[in-house]
């Protein structure tokens, strides 16, 4: 096998020459001829080097079926950040509407109407009052939920990492941006609450 | 040596090289981006992303080498000419 004998630089002595000298006279060719690395460099590594198809099964790796253009589209579609947080927000949506509905079910004062606090409700109203309550909750599950979703892996992918700490700084900007519009105190203390929060849940989870 | 010789040599060289630093990239991004501990078999998104930065760091730097290896071989290359020139 060749090996490359890189000679000393320009500014090298004298003695040291007539050895590098001497060691090119000697390597091994095709011909005896000796090499001349700079051409060689240029068609393995320079501009004179040959377009080639790259197969990884030609390099080493395991043989496999080569994906097709729309088949990557899709997958890097799906593990995009617009559409993970896209999956949170109707997850969250979901979610919400049927807490909501729990919740208003096990209310003693849904459906009452506040001017005539004494009057049993109808049937209507009650359920008109739930699913109101249903829908705020589902809105709000839903942009906690895009939020979150969306934070995390933008900052997932800043990082170029993916531990637990994604998730407390997201739960960090999330709770202080949805504390922050009652004020810096509500803010910093919605920072800390849903980090702390987002801790637990990735303490579980891994 | 002429061009052509020089060109034979290279596409013999070429397929080793190339799985040698196909090989070499994938052990040291793997060693970089994909911490031990495997707590599923898919890709998380930060670990493809920090897979895309590394090959594209270790070829823009294989491509960076190679130049400056060429540049400093040709410098060589002079240098032994003249040597050779002055000797013979």
């Amino acid at each position: 096998m060749l090996r490359f004998n890189m000679a000393a630089p320009a500014e090298s002595t004298d003695a040291s020459l007539t050895v590098a000298t001497g060691q090119s006279a000697t390597v091994l060719s095709a011909e005896n001829v000796p090499l001349q690395y700079s051409l060689l460099l240029d068609h393995l590594i320079g501009d004179k080097r040959q377009i080639k198809d790259l197969n990884p099964t030609v390099m080493g790796a395991l043989p496999s079926p080569r994906k097709t253009q729309e088949e990557k589209m899709i997958e890097r579609g799906m593990e995009s950040c617009a559409f993970k947080s896209l999956i949170a927000c109707v997850g969250g949506f979901v979610l919400g509407g049927a807490f909501g509905v729990f919740t208003a079910g096990i209310d003693s004062n849904v459906g009452l109407d506040p001017k005539d606090p004494l009057r049993t409700p109808t049937a209507r109203e009650v359920l008109r009052d739930m699913g109101q309550r249903g829908m705020s909750y589902a809105k709000n599950f839903a942009i906690v939920g895009a939020m979150f979703s969306c934070t995390e892996c933008i900052i997932e992918s800043h990082r170029g990492k993916s531990d637990w700490k994604n998730a407390v700084y997201s739960g960090c900007v999330t709770g202080g941006a949805i504390g922050f519009r009652a004020g810096l105190k509500a803010g910093v203390l919605g920072c800390g609450g849903f980090a702390a929060f987002s801790a637990a849940i990735e303490y579980y989870l891994r | 040596m002429d061009p052509m010789k020089a060109q034979q040599l290279a596409a013999e060289l070429e397929v080793e090289m190339m799985a040698d630093m196909y090989n070499r990239m994938t052990s040291a991004c793997h060693k970089k981006c994909v911490p031990p501990h495997y707590k599923e078999a898919e890709l998380s998104k930060g670990e493809a992303v920090c897979l895309d930065r590394c090959v594209a760091k270790y070829l823009d730097l294989h491509e960076r080498l190679g130049r400056k290896l060429t540049e400093l071989s040709v410098q060589d290359e002079e240098v032994m000419r003249k040597a050779a020139a002055g000797t013979g």
